[in-house]
Order: C-alpha cells, then structure tokens, then sequence
C-alpha cells in the first residue's frame, strides 16, 4: 500500500511538470527513417491552458471592392496583392495593389491578367523579386511578374501549355536547394482529362520551365505546400501525400519526386496544408484544411485537421477544430508565437492557439469519431480557439484568404474585400 | 429556331438547331424485349439547345445533348398468379418521377429535367402490378454522363437506387409518387454530393377517335447532401396541359423551379465538370410560363411534318439560400422572354412513356386505350392501343 501511494505521488509531480503553459519541448530531435534529410525537432511540450472564451481579433480597417469578388491575399512588405474570382459585376481578372501601411488599406494600383475569369491564387517570392498568379479557365496559366518596383509590377511571362488546361488552381512557389519552382494543381474537366500537379522551374523567370506533370487527386488536386524539400500535396478525398522533392537528400528533386507516405484526414475533402515549425524548431504538426459543401455567401462546412508527421511515411491525425456552421478556407500561421489564423468564409478569422504538442490531451478533450471510430483532440477543448475575427464586422463576410505579416492579420473577403485586424499576440 | 432575350450573355440570341434526332427501336420475341434509342444531338447540338433556365451536366441555360445511347435495355415480362412482373437491364431511365420532356407537349425541356427525371443510367429494374397498383424498383450507377458518347462508370452500378408507385384508380387518372437516392450523380469517380429526391405527379390523359386531352401536375425535391449532411434544398413545382383537336395542339405550362448556380466559363453557358471545391454560388428560382400551338401535321407515306411556335415568359429571383448569385449582373435582367419556331419531323413511331419499361408501362393495360400517350402511334405492343394519328406529336 505504501509503495502504492509512492507511485502515485509521483505521477501527479510528473504531470504537473508537463503540464504548464510553457511551450518549451522536452526529449531529443528527431531524423525519420523515411528522411533522413530533415530533422523534425524535439517533441513539443504538453501544455495546459485554461478554457476561456475566444477574444475578438480587433478590427483596424477595410478596403472595399464591390465589383469583383476578392479571393486569395499575399503580403509583401506594406503591400497586398488580393486576387479576384469568377464574375461579379465584371469578371475576376483583377490582382489589386493594396497600400495596408496605414490601418485603412488603400488601392494603390492594380493588374489585369489577360483572358482570365478567375485569378484564384497568388504568392509572392521569398526573396520579394516575383509575383505569380494561377489564372482559369482555359487554357490556364500562371503569370510572373517582376517586382522590382512592388506597386508596379511587372509581367515576365505567361507559362500555359497543353497541361494547364482546363485551368491552374493554385500555384504555389517555393525553393528546393537554391532553385524557384512553382507548383501547380491543374482542374480536370469531365471525364477525360484527369486532375494534375504541374512542375514548373522559374530559375529563370521569362521563361519557366515545366520540369515534371502527374495526374493525381480524387476526384483532383487542390493545392500543395512545399518546406525545406518536403512537399505537401492536397488530393481531396485521397488525402494529403507527402513527397520528397530534395529534402530527404534521396536524390529525389521536384524533376523526379518520390512518394513518401499519406493519410487520409477524417471527412476527406483536403483542401490545403501547412507545415508548421515553431520557435522552438519542432516540426511535427501540419495543418489540414477541408472544404466542404456551401452556398458562397451564406453557408461553408469543413475542419481544421492537425497530422503528426513524425514518421512521414505513415502520418497520422491527432486534432482537429471545429466551427458550426462554418468551414475552414486557407490559412497562415505566426510561427515565432504559435497562432494559426484560418479563414473560415462565412465565420470570419478564427485564431488558434498551435503551441506545444497538440497530439496529448485529456479524456475529457478527445472526441471520436462516429464514422471512423477514430479518436482524436478537439482544440476547442483544449482552450486553444484565442480569437474570432469579423464576426463583428457588421454585415456578412466570407473570409477566402488571410495571412499573418507585420503584427498584423489581412483577410481577403469575398463580399467585402480587404480587412485590417490585429493579431492576436 | 430559338429567340431568347437576354441570355447570359446580356444579349439576345437567335439560333437554329436539329434537336431531337433520335432513332427508336423496339422489339419482341416470345419473353425476350429490347427497347433502344440512339440520340444523336451530340452531333447537332454540341453547343447545347439554347433553353433560358436550363442547366444539367455542365450546360447552364441551354439544354445539353444527351448521350448517343440514350436507352439500350433488354427485358422479359411474366405473369402468374394475377400478377405482372417484368425485368429490364441496361442503359435507360431509373423508375423516378414523369415522363422524359422529349414526349410532352413542349419542344422546350423545363427547367426542372434533372430533378424530375433520372435518365441514361446503367439500370436494372424490377416491376410489378396487380391491377391499378404497378410498384418498380430500380438500381443503378449514380453517375451522369461527361458527354453524348461517354461511357457509364460501370464499377458504380448499385450504389443508386430508385423506386416508383403508380396507381390508376380510373380511366385516364394516374397517380405516381418516387423515391430516389442518387449517389455523386455529377462527379463520375464519386466522392461529390450525393441527392436524395422524391417527386409526386398526377397525371391526366383521354383520347376520342378525334381529340385528346392531357394535364399533369408534378411536385419533385432534391435534397444535395455531402457526406450525409443535407447542403442544398432544390424544388420544383410544375403543370402543364395539351388539347387538341382538328389536328391542331395547343399546350400550355407553368413552373417554379429551384436552380443550383454554379461558377462560369469562359463560354457563359458552361459550368465546370467536375466541380472544383466550393463553387455553388447560391440557389435561384426560375418562374416560366410557356405555351405552344402546334398546326395540324403534314403526312407524306410514312412520315410527317407539324409546324408549331412556342412561346415562353421567363422570371428569376432569388432561392433559398440566395447565396452571391444576382441576376442582374448575369442577364442584366430579370425577366426574359424565348421564342421557338419549328418543325416536328417525324418517321415511324415513337416510344411509348418514355421512362417506364416493361408492365410499369400504364398502357399495358389490356384495353384502355385511354392511357396511352397521343405521340405513339405504330407502336408494335400488341396490348397498346393508339391515339388520332392526328394529334401525334
């Protein structure tokens, strides 16, 4: 009985050790078998926060655009670059230049991309020199812009071919060892053309290169992600894919990638990802994004999903967040203090709270399942929903695009256009 | 000829198609049956039938072209006990809701094609009847055809189902009500949003050597669910009425339906198939009243030519949810007029009901030529009884 007692005083010393607000990690990095090349970190900490109500991401202004609807955002600087979609009261073939300096954004400029009805996706370079924008439909490209003067941008060139039609979804860019690449989820049409990922090398931008296509997806490819060699790939209701494109240092490179593992998330409909590393340089969490049905405008549905990728060749989901009545769209996290801001259309900006290890928590913050039986940590639980933003916008918002720049949150709203909020640390 | 004033161009449009062709087959040799229809507007009608309201398989305010075959089944019908039992296979119509438009008074589709009816499908069918009681039950694959000579996804037959009753309580009276649980009928692979319909139709058909007279009232919901969860509510109410006499057919319709809106192409008459993540841009509610005169048919040895103009007045609003969709900034409008102007070109005999096969056929009804539909005549059943070759469509 003694020895009984010993033993449980002990456990409650080593719980409460673990459990504080402290996102500090514990125990040694980690280098996967499956990838040798990347070192996914210590395992972060487990943290214990208070349940308490969401606070309110503090709106700081707007710029409105009611001719078109504004769909992704990319800030660069005291600029934002917001693309537009399909047709308003003119069609989406806008990227506009937003002054967000001061709280009010203001139109500083904008760019016409030729020929395109929708210019869904946008991403600005690491090194700030290029803009690239996916256009759809038909054919489909992707624009690149030089910004050497960033309110005037400039276009380099416009990369289409038989493989970007019926239109690029998304195109995001990224560099593997040294070398700029774009990549591009391409839609299918009917029955006969397949969805695919296009490889493109901007190594030199005036004339980008297509360097690798394959047909991937079910029922198509939405986006990817691409970090330190490792890509990302959003296949909808076949998953997330994880692909060594140079990181692993296999010999793998965005010319001739090799799978190394996938997981299919609860409900499917993978929409977007986010390979999160955070100031303590653990890199074991990426966030998933599901879309699912709505009504643009009124209704969205869909989850935040957290996987572990600490064994890339079998990653596995361990959380999720939840919004009734809203869906997740795409996301930017603050990294240096471990907030994930997620779009939610009709819901706003949520932000979460993403520090420590966020595969551990109480019985009482897990949640199964009924479908799969699977069990998993629901963040809501865990008091990590920090703040909800423009839910007190005053009027119906449907938040497509946010990112996390300068100490600030932008969100790109379909309706509304652009928004100014403060972040939420 | 089809006027239509504005489309989703903002403009009108004058255009001139062969729509229809179709070549039917049918035949019977002791238990064995075959019923076939090849349609071949995927080769006049590429662009699709301009058709204010329309929508259906990526087409949006034009009627597509439906698949070259459009039925191909075979069956046999067998009777113990007082009762009638039929079973066909193939390609053709699952047992859900009233008749394909292709044999109504109209040469215009309603807005209501595809939650009314569930055609070109990879289908088995069942059915029964015990006097004015037919019940049917079909399974089929849930995927609609990518285009006229696409073929079906053969691996998704049975995960769709669908079943009728009809009841026929008194000569010319039929009364129907269908149940049908469609899965992913617009993404081929699966994995899109699956429908659970349900239609109600009263139907009202009487011939004389000389005249004819029909009327039918039907009511048809689709609920659009994604994984189980109900996401869009679509309606539709409709009623039509034909009379003719002298040869002379005059029709008339009215017709509330719920449209799901959907992203554009470059081509404003295209959607995307298949949907790319979120794109319903809301619901709206099409109000058309149409009417139509037909002058008596010309016959020459076989074959017949009836002139006929078609007229209908075309109101959109907004559904439920209304979403971002505004028909202002699509037609610049929101009421819309079309005007069509044709010939009906005729050789031989058409199907009989298009959409019903074997016993659910209420013709079959030994004698009561008061069921038969008037644009069938020359149909070889030996239990079919024939309208005025006069009125036939």
């Amino acid at each position: 009985m003694r020895a009984l007692s010993a033993s449980a005083a002990v456990g409650m010393v080593a719980f409460a050790a673990a459990c504080s607000s402290d996102s500090a990690p514990t125990g040694p990095s980690l280098i996967p078998a499956a990838c040798t090349g990347i070192n996914l970190g210590p395992r972060p900490a487990t943290l214990s926060l208070a349940q308490t109500s969401p606070a309110v991401l503090h709106t700081l202004g707007s710029g409105v655009d009611a001719d078109r609807y504004s769909a992704e955002i990319a800030v660069h600087g005291s600029l934002a670059y917001m693309t537009s979609w399909q047709v308003r009261k003119v069609q989406g073939n806008r990227v506009s230049i937003w002054d967000v300096s001061g709280n009010t954004p203001q139109l500083a400029d904008s760019v016409i991309v030729n020929g395109a009805i929708t210019t869904g996706d946008v991403a600005v370079s690491d090194d700030g020199s290029l803009l690239v924008v996916a256009t759809e439909p038909t054919p489909g490209s992707i624009a690149v812009y030089d910004l050497t003067n960033p309110r005037k941008p400039q276009l380099l060139s416009r990369f289409t071919n038989d493989q970007t039609a019926p239109g690029v979804h998304t195109a995001e860019i990224g560099r593997v060892n040294g070398k700029l690449y774009a990549f591009l989820a391409i839609d299918p049409s009917g029955g006969a053309t397949p969805a695919r990922l296009v490889i493109v090398d901007l190594s030199t931008p005036t004339a980008p290169k297509q360097v690798f296509v394959k047909i991937t997806g079910n029922p198509f490819i939405h986006d990817t992600y691409q970090r330190d060699g490792l890509l990302f790939v959003a296949r909808w209701n076949d998953g997330v894919d994880i692909w060594d494109v140079g990181g692993c240092g296999t010999g793998a490179t965005p010319e001739n990638p090799r799978v190394i593992g996938n997981v299919k998330t609860i409900g499917g409909e993978v929409h977007n990802i986010w390979w999160y590393h955070d100031s303590h340089g653990s890199k074991r969490f990426a966030f998933v994004g599901e879309e699912g049905a709505g009504v643009i405008g009124s209704s969205s549905k869909g989850d935040v999903h957290v996987i572990d990728i600490s064994d890339p060749s079998a990653p596995t989901e361990v959380a999720f967040y939840h919004v009734d009545g809203a869906g997740t769209h795409n996301f930017s996290v603050d990294e240096a203090n471990g907030v994930l801001y997620a779009a939610y259309y009709n819901g706003g900006v949520r932000a979460i709270d993403v520090r420590g290890d966020l595969a551990v928590c109480s019985a009482s913050q897990r949640v199964v399942d009924q479908a799969s039986g699977k069990s998993r940590c629901d963040l809501k639980l865990m008091g990590r929903e920090l703040a909800i933003g423009l839910a007190d916008a005053g009027k119906p918002v449907f938040v497509w695009g946010v990112q996390y720049a300068n100490g600030n949150v932008y969100a790109s709203d379909m309706i509304n256009g652009i928004w100014k909020l403060a972040a939420a640390r | 000829m089809t006027r239509a004033d504005p489309t989703a161009t903002k403009s009108s449009l004058t255009e001139g198609y062969l729509s229809q062709p179709a070549i039917m087959a049918h035949g019977a040799f002791d238990w064995f049956q075959f019923r076939g229809t090849l349609n071949l507007e995927g080769l006049t009608l590429k662009r699709g039938e301009l058709s204010t309201g329309a929508y259906g398989e990526g087409y949006v305010d034009r009627r597509h072209p439906h698949a070259y075959i459009h039925e191909a089944l075979i069956g046999a019908e067998h009777s113990f006990a007082g009762l009638q039992g039929s079973v066909f296979a193939g390609r053709g119509f699952a047992p859900f809701g009233s008749d394909d438009p292709m044999v109504r008074p109209f040469e215009k589709f309603p807005v209501n094609h595809h939650l009314a009816q569930v055609l070109e499908r990879v289908v088995t069918i069942a059915a029964i009847r015990k006097g004015p009681v037919i019940g049917e039950f079909g399974v089929f694959g849930g995927d609609e055809p990518t285009s006229p000579s696409a073929s079906p996804n053969f691996s998704r037959f049975g995960d769709s189902w669908s079943t009728r009753v009809t009841l026929l309580p008194f000569g010319g009276v039929e009364l129907s009500g269908s149940l049908a649980n469609i899965i992913s009928p617009e993404v081929r692979s699966g994995h899109g949003l699956d429908q659970r319909k349900s239609s109600v139709v009263a139907r009202f058909n009487r011939e004389t050597t000389t005249s004819w007279r029909y009327a039918m009232l039907e009511y048809a919901h689709t609920g659009e669910r994604d994984q189980g969860e109900l996401a869009n509510k679509l309606s539709s109410i409709l009623g039509e009425v034909g009379y003719c006499a002298n040869g002379v057919i005059v029709a008339g319709r009215v017709e509330r339906t719920d449209r799901p809106e959907e992203e554009q192409l470059a081509d404003p008459f295209r959607t995307p198939r298949p949907e790319v993540d979120l794109s319903n841009l809301g619901i709206s509610r099409w109000t058309t009243v149409s009417g139509s005169i037909s002058s008596p048919a010309m016959t020459v040895g076989w074959g017949s030519m009836r002139p006929f103009v078609e007229v209908a007045r075309v109101a959109v609003g907004h559904g439920t949810p209304a979403g971002i969709f505004n028909p202002e900034f699509r037609y610049g409008a929101t009421r819309m007029w079309m005007l069509s102007a044709g010939i009906r070109l005729r050789a031989g005999s058409m199907h009989d009901r298009m959409g019903r096969y074997g016993v659910a056929l209420p013709s079959m009804e030994g004698g009561n030529e008061t069921m038969s539909m008037p644009d069938m005549p020359g149909m070889s059943h030996t239990s079919m009884t024939h309208a005025p070759a006069k009125c036939a469509l």
